[in-house]
């Protein structure tokens, strides 16, 4: 009996430069397989389904278990984490395409550092280091340790920012992910410390006023983030910071 | 996309204006618009009297120029170049919120188109001075008639959903509830605007007053 198979078409580039072309695929179906198992299959058997050799196709992927955020691509036209794209649940042919909104690498592996650079730019983090013992800081009540707990889930796969219209050539808006992290860190009583600085970097071009509520990064966060209640929790911080700093003085 | 190195807030504090202005003076206007004209629905004297009386405010030409060329301008300007910086994508991804942020950027832009129209033929060509009878005669027309019908709903629903935004992008609403909450009452606003607006545009169409009633 014939081994019951399905293709999979890959959008390659060997290099950003290069012309697009599409290759196809046909790959023997396994129960429980996903798009990450396609992947590696390709990289055993680098021949297209009319038989010509390839190369194996270019990715990131690390956790396979949807922590890491490392293997973003598009799959069937919508961005989605690759190691949670489970084949049985696909449409066929399976349709894998890199993300657009960053710059390309190879095949479906972009290069996703502008995502760490704005997260260094609006300060995502906690000082907790001094020349002395700072001690303890102070307690942070269960239901900010809760609200908190959900936006710490970010794996800045890069979704939000893919499907966002904001997001263009035209447009240097940092992304929902972003934003999101300076809620998070403007929540710790700790990191509320430099609220303002992180609420100036996004008070600048491609800052926060840049979104204009097409609401798209909340239906494809993987971690389920509430990203559109983040951008308007910070909306808010960033209006009275705002409005304090120019009646009051910084 | 990255946030610039540069500290100028120049972008956030116009992004702000022309969020605001959409929705004071620009907003409230339309509300006092579509007061003033619903005496259409009344009789002629009223709707006679009534425009009189705001044709002959004192300081007209600056209330004119401060409270409605000048926002509205820049409102429809810059949000031309916000249009600019946004890229649809609501054939592939087709959420409601999506659908809401295409109509949001093709109403403003035949909003825009139309009011700049209608102030040019009902405002410049009268040289300021119209009454029931003037508009009337344009309204006749069935192009003026479309026009105006299309360009009022477009107006109005971009109010109403420019107001679900405001309330999301001024740290109003900020829970899911409370921004669901926003937007049903946007789409209220936008129902009612459109209502009224086409009841006056119709009114005068047919020279129909059917809050005639009202008149001892």
């Amino acid at each position: 009996m014939a081994d019951k198979t399905f293709i999979v078409k890959i959008k390659r580039q060997q290099r950003p430069d290069e012309a697009v072309r599409w290759e196809e695929y046909e790959l023997r179906y396994r129960p429980h397989m996903n798009v990450i198992i396609c992947l590696r299959d390709i990289a055993e058997k680098p021949f297209t389904r009319s038989g010509s050799e390839s190369t194996p196709v270019s990715y990131e992927a690390n956790c396979l278990e949807e922590i890491c955020g490392a293997c973003a691509m598009i799959v069937n036209g919508k961005p989605r984490q690759a190691c949670t794209a489970l084949v049985d649940d696909l449409e066929k042919p399976i349709r894998l395409e890199p993300l657009t909104k960053f710059p390309l690498i190879r095949d479906l592996q972009v290069d996703r550092s502008s995502m760490f650079e704005n997260l260094k730019r609006t300060k995502c983090w906690i000082p907790i280091d001094g020349t002395y013992d700072l001690g303890p800081g102070p307690r942070m009540s269960p239901e900010t340790q809760e609200v908190g707990y959900a936006l710490s889930q970010c794996i800045t796969c890069g979704n939000c920012l893919e499907i966002c219209p904001k997001v263009n050539e035209h447009s240097n808006f940092v992304g929902a992910a972003i934003v999101s992290q300076v809620r998070l860190f403007n929540m710790h009583p700790t990191g509320a410390m430099h609220a303002g600085p992180r609420l100036e970097a996004l008070m600048g071009p491609g800052g926060i006023e840049d979104c204009d509520n097409a609401q798209n990064c909340v239906k494809v966060c993987p971690k389920g983030i509430p990203l559109t209640e983040s951008l308007a929790a910070v909306n808010g911080q960033v209006l009275v910071h705002a409005v304090k700093s120019f009646f009051r003085g910084s | 996309m990255s946030v610039a190195a540069t500290d100028s807030k120049t972008s956030y504090l116009l992004d702000k204006l022309q969020s605001l202005s959409g929705v004071i003076p620009i907003g409230a206007f339309l509300a006092e618009h579509f007061w003033s004209n619903s005496y259409a629905l009344v009789s002629v004297g009223k709707y006679n009297d009534v425009s009189r009386e705001l044709q002959q405010i004192p300081w007209r030409i600056f209330v004119e120029t401060c409270v409605l060329f000048i926002p509205i301008l820049f409102h429809g300007l810059y949000g031309i170049y916000i249009w600019w910086t946004g890229k649809s994508n609501a054939i592939g991804h087709p959420w409601m919120a999506n659908w809401l942020y295409v109509l949001q950027r093709w109403t403003g832009i035949i909003a825009f188109v139309f009011i700049g129209w209608h102030l040019y033929t009902e405002r410049f060509l009268g040289h300021g001075v119209t009454s029931y009878a003037d508009v009337q005669r344009s309204l006749l027309n069935p192009w003026y008639l479309t026009f105006y019908i299309v360009g009022i709903t477009c107006a109005s629903f971009h109010l109403g959903n420019g107001l679900w935004n405001f309330a999301c992008k001024w740290g109003i609403a900020v829970s899911v509830p409370a921004q669901r909450a926003a937007g049903w009452f946007g789409a209220a606003v936008a129902v009612a605007f459109t209502f009224i607006g086409v009841a006056i545009v119709l009114a005068l169409h047919y020279g129909a007053f059917p809050m005639g009633s009202y008149v001892q």
